[in-house]
């Protein structure tokens, strides 16, 4: 990503009196991992859903889209900055003009693993106490879908089993 | 700054000493439920033709049924109480009781060591639909084997104490 | 001078829900507090792996138990962006009237917590006393008190009748006229105006500096208000923001009280607004499986969520995240903390209204 540009968009944002509401983390799975949400055929591999889109990804590597929203309070409008970064980026921190950004960025190291330099508030990954260390690392979400998806082993026990394996998994 | 004479809240305190308590004498004085409260499932097996859409779409998957075998179960424990079956059962086998039973009381711990809040019912066979009320003709069956490991087996026995 | 760490919970008797606050002192005076949340962390957004979208609602409100009905509003305003499914005319006017009571709900849950908060539990007691009546008329319509599950996608699962609503207007104006006198006491007490006024001021500047959202920003004297937006069948009721100008914790507690009386009233205005009669339609039934991303914000009682929504075409969502305003304070209650004395923090950190458990999801 293009540190300067990012960095001078949010600094023009802050000028004009926006208001930071929300950075989000979007873990995109590339094709080749597990689908969501398939069912299983009874006694058949996992198949995608009829119609199912997924997320074309052409760079190599984990991809996270990370989202920068501002809020114009006077019209109700949304500005938003959208990047696509690996967990090799380093993204800069907007807390020098976003004094309120620490939590999310404390938090997108925390629970998506990126880095982000130059937090003001850093808490040193304290900000979260969660059982799986970075819960929304492609590798951490790939193995859940794979426990999900996988879970249709069929059982001795017979149609109902099968009917059952994705709510079984959950339960 | 207020004037640190004033007590507002006097004549309110001075009417709480004189009146009833605002609070019940719970559970001596129950409070019945409004009408259409949600609490627990309760079912008919009579009607149920083991569809198996509650199950589906029971977003607890606190609902289990075994169409060959049978049976309907549900974990009363794991329930939400989002109404959520009641609204799709077509036969209309699934009620909303406004009360919310205690239903680790009624557990039968099964063979399986079920869970406290456990309930089942077994369906007439089929084949014997002609007179319904016959009792189902086999032993207990067995849930799917695929059933989860309940809370550790040894809990279901005390907990039914 | 000598510095010294206490730690602010994560237990404590003014807190709904756990988080801590390390405050480090010198003497009374608070120098610095650092916070550490994640007791209540849920993983509830990571559900949408498991959880197909039509049964996602009912994990969002169970976000969080105060808020329960706003977020499941807002999931479900959500999808029926993204799903283009137009509510029917009555169904939204019902999610208004509920999420209208629901912040009456929850702002006499915070007067009473801020009550006992400063040790007056009488007062508290009074506050609890009028919300029963309120989960009482939740109770009736929708069939439980905190949580409500009825909201769908596509509208909403019960009616309330045209006799029904009257009858609760009657209540709430009842209980409009008792909130009155327990306004009193809270406008007019010696012992509260000396706990509250001056304390914990944030001025205007500092609130859209650290982002306030809701009454934390408008008793500062800005104005905002999630709701003037108009969207989600709130462009056909006619309202102020309630602001005011102090900016300390006594503002915050007037901004709340005149923010009930502002539901009563808007609820008034909704019932004569709405559609008469019965068996009109309450919902649209959506179709296929919901493909795209949108953002919706509504005005909680603790000020402006924010939905993210991301679907792509299959029966799990990518990606679902609810930015709750709790979320969006915690900055502005760390900048008020410093430089208070330790004795007031209590009442600082419950007059942002924190809800951890929205917070932490």
């Amino acid at each position: 990503m293009d540190r300067e540009a990012f960095l001078a968009r949010v600094g023009e944002y802050r000028a004009q009196g926006l208001r930071l509401a929300l950075i989000n983390v979007t873990t995109i799975m590339p094709a080749a991992a597990p689908v969501h949400g398939a069912r299983p055929e009874a006694g058949g591999a996992a198949t995608p859903e009829a119609g199912q889109v997924v997320p074309a990804d052409d760079t190599p590597g984990d991809v996270f889209e990370v989202a920068w929203v501002f809020e114009n309070d006077r019209d109700a409008t949304l500005a938003k900055i959208r990047e696509q970064v690996g967990p090799a980026d380093v993204i800069p921190s907007v807390s020098a003009m976003f004094g309120a950004a620490f939590l999310y960025e404390n938090e997108m190291r925390e629970l998506f693993g990126l880095t982000v330099e130059g937090i003001n508030l850093d808490l040193q990954g304290q900000l979260y106490k969660t059982a799986t260390r970075v819960p929304f690392s492609h590798a951490a979400v790939k193995a859940r879908l794979e426990a999900l998806t996988g879970a249709t082993a069929a059982p001795a026990g017979g149609q109902a089993a099968a009917q059952t394996p994705a709510k079984e998994a959950r339960a | 700054m207020a004037n640190p004479l004033r007590l507002p809240m006097a004549p309110r305190a001075l009417r709480n000493l004189v009146s009833r308590p605002s609070t019940r004498r719970y559970p001596d004085e129950v409070r019945p439920r409004f009408e259409g409260a949600r609490g627990t499932i309760e079912f008919d097996v009579e009607t149920c033709n083991f569809c198996m859409l509650c199950m589906r779409r029971c977003p607890a998957a606190a609902i289990r049924v075994a169409r060959e075998e049978r049976i309907w179960s549900i974990e009363h424990l794991t329930c939400v109480g989002c109404n959520v079956c009641v609204e799709v059962c077509a036969r209309k086998s699934l009620t909303m009781s406004r009360d919310s039973k205690p239903v680790h009381t009624r557990a039968d711990v099964g063979p399986l060591g079920q869970r406290p809040g456990h309930e089942e019912w077994h369906g007439a066979d089929p084949a014997t639909a002609a007179t319904p009320s016959l009792p189902a003709a086999a032993a207990v069956s067995q849930l799917p084997t695929a059933a989860p490991a309940p809370i550790a087996a040894a809990q279901a026995p005390s907990a039914a104490g | 001078m000598k510095r010294t760490v206490v730690p602010f919970g994560p237990q404590h008797p003014v807190l709904p829900e756990p988080l801590v606050l390390d405050l480090v002192l010198e003497d009374e005076k608070v120098v610095d507090a650092v916070p550490t949340i994640g007791y209540i962390h849920r993983g509830l957004e990571m559900m949408v792996e498991r959880v197909e979208y039509s049964e996602m609602g009912f994990v969002a409100e169970r976000i969080c138990g105060i808020c329960s009905f706003m977020h499941g509003m807002g999931y479900c305003v959500s999808l029926e962006s993204i799903m283009n499914v137009e509510v029917p005319e009555r169904a939204r006017w019902l999610r208004v009237i509920w999420a209208e009571i629901s912040r009456i709900q929850s702002h006499l849950l915070w007067l009473g917590l801020g009550a006992d908060a400063f040790g007056f539990e009488n007062l508290f007691m009074d506050c609890w006393r009028m919300r029963e009546e309120i989960l009482d008329i939740f109770e009736k319509t929708t069939g439980g008190r905190i949580i409500h599950s009825v909201n769908r996608i596509g509208g909403v699962k019960r009616d309330v009748s045209d006799s029904e609503l009257a009858a609760i207007l009657v209540k709430l104006e009842d209980l409009g006229r008792a909130f009155d006198r327990t306004a009193g006491v809270f406008a007019n007490d010696p012992s509260i105006h000396h706990r509250l006024a001056g304390v914990g001021v944030l001025s205007a500047t500092d609130a859209r500096a650290v982002d306030a959202v809701g009454p934390m920003a408008r008793a500062s004297g800005v104005v905002m208000d999630t709701r003037l937006s108009g969207t989600s069948g709130y462009d056909q009721l006619d309202f102020e923001p309630v602001t005011e100008t102090a900016g300390d914790c006594l503002a915050r507690v007037v901004v709340r009280m005149r923010e009930v009386r502002q539901s009563v009233d808007l609820v008034r205005q909704a019932i004569a607004r709405m559609p008469k009669g019965e068996g009109l339609p309450l919902e649209t039934r959506p179709r296929g499986n919901p493909a795209g991303e949108t953002f919706t914000r509504l005005e909680q009682p603790r000020g402006e969520v924010l939905y993210y929504v991301k679907a792509n075409g299959t029966k799990n969502l990518e990606r679902f995240r609810a930015r709750t305003p709790t979320f969006a304070n915690i900055p502005a209650m760390i900048k008020l903390v410093k430089g208070c004395d330790l004795a007031d923090v209590p009442n600082i950190i419950l007059t942002i209204d924190p809800c951890i458990s929205c917070t932490e999801r």
